[in-house]
């Protein structure tokens, strides 16, 4: 069981972290302003903005024009082509759509040009398939035929899924990912460079009593963090935690676990302040754009995915997600379970093999 | 009776420009250190003298040969001899954001003991300071707050690295009066230095390291006669040392 020197030196580093307003302010700044871009923003998509200029004086161009602009997926501008041109490489416009001179007849195929910034379309497939879309309907409307097929969209989990309810638990995942790494990595680099772990050293305690007070201390400063920005989102966000709190909280452990590790690694590998830094960055910045935080993994090209879905954060967001919106439980025997046990054994052994105790304390 | 024996005891280091070739940083000395005496290891920077001291304190592997301290094997009973051990030692930082009494009831846990902040503060003349933080102390403060912590368990002996390197000479002799009080109270105290004249008047005995050997131990005064056998006149008004106490008071500038 837990000494009372190992519960002395946890709560030494607790009183540590409370004292230090700046950075807990810091960890919770981030997901806190996310958060705060969902509150102002209203959850629909803004309409694309596309430019429309209109070379023809045919009724069919006319007709187009009123149709596409009561679209509501677009807003759109009609002007003139060169003011237009410029907006669109200003960035004004997302899309130009150019109506030739030639746009009359209702039985051939009129051709429209569509023009774009290459550079600063994201989004090319989306648009065109947008465009492409409202021009089908323009077109059965304007040839007067009903649509052979129609396409409602129901949710076979039958729950309301916004974005929102999507990202947080990316957002908690990213954030406890930070708290640990810095928590455990940060903290013995600047202990040992300052002397601090040579002090603690010449007592009678032993490296493995240090570990469990760091890893103690933190699991309960991530505990907090994670609740105040849990407890904001279910408040102010209304979101519901499908699966039970005991599975979410015991998931943010269990990631928490392998996050410690990881930072006792790169702690050890690295040997001064400055080597940290950069490769903490490394480790954590790929992760966050990769591992599905703000986006599914899916969405991205097969032929990465399986290494990408295999990243501790990936795993550790998975489990968040499927407890948080799929309601699966902890204990459930899956994939990601196999992940995160995978991962707390390989990082815990990585910490050990890395973390030179007596290293540490020169 | 010894309560710090040392036989042969070595510390290898790879040397800095060829990592294959490694140099012997302290050289298979002996040490017979007596209970209840201040003994002081006299040397040139990288004599070995921190590198034999944390052999002897269990924070750095014994290459070859033995140490024992109060009986106990420190290669085999490490922890056994760091709780009877105090160490002070050449850094003295601490955690952030911790203040005196929280930093010595902390240590004083690391050994399971009670808080006895109060009583160790005012030992080194720091109860006023309780609630400060390390960094807001003067260096001399800062050395006395560290022999402090390297006294929480009431240890055996007491090993001090240069504990008066870098103070004034107030400090310097507060320093020196407070070891002086922790022999009178029975503690066994070593110490190193680089200051010839805190050697001559604090110690009882003198081992003179140079790269990495003892070459020479044993009282001040019988060095003195052994190895310095022209003495240099006594001056007849004291020192440049004197002067400047006597122009600046013997009262402790923190």
């Amino acid at each position: 069981m837990l000494t009372s020197a190992q519960l002395h030196l946890a709560r030494t580093f607790l009183v540590i972290f409370f004292r230090d307003r700046q950075s807990i302010a810091f960890s919770l700044f981030f997901p806190l302003i996310f958060m705060g871009a969902f509150v102002f923003s209203s959850g629909d998509n803004d309409p694309i903005k596309v430019g429309l200029i209109n070379n023809s004086n045919s009724n069919l161009s006319k007709n187009f024009s009123e149709l596409v602009s009561k679209d509501p997926l677009f807003d759109i501008t009609e002007g003139d082509e060169t003011v237009l041109r410029k907006e669109l490489i200003l960035g004004n416009q997302t899309a130009v759509v150019l109506i030739p001179q030639d746009f009359e007849s209702k039985n051939e195929s009129n051709e429209l040009i569509l023009l774009l910034d290459l550079s600063q379309v994201r989004q090319l497939a989306s648009i065109r398939d947008a465009v492409d879309n409202s021009l089908l309907s323009i077109e059965r409307e304007l040839r007067d035929i009903e649509p052979m097929f129609s396409l409602t969209i129901e949710d076979v989990k039958a729950r309301p899924q916004r974005y929102i309810d999507f990202l947080l638990p990316g957002l908690l995942a990213f954030m406890l990912m930070n708290l640990s790494i810095g928590g455990s990595g940060f903290n013995i680099v600047e202990y040992r460079r300052r002397g601090i772990l040579k002090r603690l050293f010449v007592t009678p305690i032993k490296p493995k009593d240090f570990i469990i007070s760091i890893v103690l201390a933190r699991m309960i400063i991530v505990l907090m963090q994670i609740s105040v920005i849990l407890g904001l989102s279910i408040l102010i966000l209304d979101i519901t935690i499908v699966g039970s709190l005991i599975s979410l909280y015991g998931m943010v452990m269990l990631g928490t676990f392998i996050f410690l590790c990881i930072g006792f690694s790169l702690g050890s590998l690295a040997k001064t302040q400055e080597a940290i830094r950069p490769i903490v960055g490394l480790v954590t910045f790929p992760q966050l754009i990769l591992s599905g935080v703000f986006f599914p993994i899916s969405s991205m090209p097969e032929l990465v995915q399986p290494f990408v879905s295999a990243l501790p954060l990936s795993v550790v967001v998975t489990g968040l997600r499927d407890i948080a919106n799929d309601g699966v439980s902890l204990f459930s025997l899956n994939s990601t379970s196999l992940g995160i046990l995978i991962w707390m054994v390989l990082s815990f052994i990585l910490a050990t093999r890395f973390f030179v105790w007596k290293e540490v304390a020169k | 009776m010894s309560i710090v024996k040392a036989s042969k005891l070595l510390k290898a280091y790879p040397l800095p420009e060829n990592k294959n070739e490694s140099f012997n940083a302290v050289d298979g000395i002996n040490l017979e250190i007596r209970r209840g005496e201040i003994y002081g290891i006299l040397g040139p920077n990288g004599a070995g003298k921190t590198t034999t001291l944390e052999m002897l304190e269990g924070l750095t592997d014994i290459d070859e040969g033995i140490a024992l301290i109060d009986g106990i094997d420190v290669s085999k009973e490490p922890y056994k001899v760091k709780s009877i051990i105090g160490v002070q030692l050449q850094s003295n930082e601490y955690f952030d954001r911790i203040n005196l009494a929280e930093l010595l009831i902390l240590f004083g846990k690391l050994y399971d003991q009670k808080d006895n902040s109060k009583a160790l503060l005012s030992k080194v003349n720091l109860l006023d300071k309780a609630s400060a933080k390390p960094d807001e102390l003067s260096g001399g403060q800062k050395q006395r707050f560290s022999i402090a912590c390297a006294l929480v368990n009431s240890p055996k002996v007491l090993f001090l690295d240069e504990p008066t390197t870098g103070l004034d000479p107030q400090a310097k002799r507060n320093i020196w009066k407070l070891i002086h009080e922790l022999k009178d109270s029975g503690m066994t105290i070593v110490l190193t230095t680089h200051n010839m004249e805190e050697a001559e008047n604090l110690c009882d005995r003198i081992g003179i390291m140079d790269k990495g050997n003892l070459i020479a131990e044993d009282t001040p005064q019988a060095l003195i006669n052994k190895f310095a056998p022209d003495p240099p006149q006594a001056p007849l008004q004291g020192n440049i040392e004197d002067v400047f106490l006597s122009l600046t008071g013997n009262n402790l500038r923190d």
